[in-house]
């Protein structure tokens, strides 16, 4: 398989919303292949979505365990096909950067824990709970595949402690 | 091409922006970076301009006489060559926040404590807030620490300045996540 490289903004395909996979075959497999390899060769990314690599496909991947934000609380490395979050609770704000626009980050509120249903690599329907980098981490990675990129989503430019109720 | 550094401040109203970016835009700048904001009520503005013809301040003439006539007050300072090139920090990025009762020389313990350790600020705000009996002051400072330096080591050091003060001081990291 394969490392691929990570698309960039403006490419259209990050403002696409991605199509299901169908169903689990060889292409499929292939894909999350590529997308774990992608993921790994790139030594700091805790997660990549087909589109990052030029594929409109409901697929990412996601792995927190290496990062010091997702040591302690997190389920390895995660195949997540057709993933749909269930249930969001909570909220954090983390500054976000993405691989597919580099030299900006800014500030996302995120859902600190979710309910989420996918296929895994095998085609098994699972339902898991995440919270905490790992929960902040699928939800950047699903709205890759709804073409929504962290810009779409940054919450304040000034603090909010300042804002006036 | 050379760059320009454009600061322009005026009493807050609509358009102000509008009428700024048509006068750039009219004699051919770009805009790079740029940063806009309330201040009291005061507008400012600071923008990093280039042009593909102009070397000086010369170059723009009297473009930017209609902004004096309409309250701005506009400077224009030319920058060096690199001088629009960020260099990038390697070190940790954490967010500072001082509260507490308002008193003179809370921007400048902090910011010096800071400084004497390397420690770069690259964003810093300010504001009044509570009421006119018992006014708060609220700082928020972004900064990049010197490599090898951590944030816990940072709270320690600017501990002292809880007490010396009399305000809260948090400090945490927001390096970003890159997902």
């Amino acid at each position: 398989m394969a490392v691929r490289d990570i698309i960039l903004y403006p490419d259209p395909i990050l403002k696409t919303v991605c199509a299901a996979v169908p169903h689990i075959d060889a292409a499929s497999d292939a894909l999350v292949q590529d997308l774990l390899d992608t993921m790994i060769d790139s030594g700091h990314s805790v997660g990549v979505a087909a589109p990052q690599i030029g594929v409109s496909s409901r697929v990412v991947v996601v792995d927190v365990s290496g990062s010091k934000l997702g040591r302690n609380n997190n389920h390895g490395q995660l195949v997540l096909i057709n993933p749909e979050i269930l249930e969001r609770q909570g909220s954090e704000t983390m500054r976000e950067g993405c691989m597919s626009v580099p030299d900006y980050t800014g500030n996302v509120i995120r859902a600190t824990e979710i309910v989420l249903q996918f296929l895994d690599r095998a085609g098994t329907e699972r339902v898991i709970k995440a919270s905490g980098f790992e929960a902040v981490a699928i939800q950047h990675e699903i709205d890759h595949l709804d073409g929504i990129l962290f810009l779409d989503r940054v919450s304040s430019l000034k603090t909010d402690v300042f804002r006036r109720k | 091409m050379t760059h320009f550094a454009l600061t322009i401040i005026g009493r807050d109203r609509p358009g102000i922006v509008s009428q700024v970016t048509e006068i750039l835009y009219r004699i051919g700048c770009n805009i790079a970076d740029s940063t806009c904001t309330i201040l009291g009520g005061q507008f400012a503005m600071i923008l990093i301009l280039s042009h593909p013809e102009y070397h000086d301040r010369e170059g723009f003439g009297e473009a930017f006489a209609p902004l004096e006539e309409t309250g701005l007050s506009v400077f224009l300072r030319t920058l060096k060559p690199g001088g629009e090139i960020h260099c990038i920090d390697r070190g940790e990025i954490c967010m500072i926040s001082v509260y507490g009762a308002d008193k003179p020389g809370i921007v400048y313990r902090v910011a010096k404590e800071l400084g004497d350790r390397r420690v770069n600020i690259t964003d810093l705000n300010t504001k009044l807030v509570g009421s006119a009996a018992r006014p708060v002051y609220v700082m928020m400072i972004e900064a990049v620490l010197p490599e090898g330096t951590t944030v816990e080591e940072i709270d320690g050091m600017i501990g002292a300045l809880r007490e010396e003060l009399q305000v809260d001081i948090s400090v945490r990291s927001i390096t970003p996540v890159e997902l």
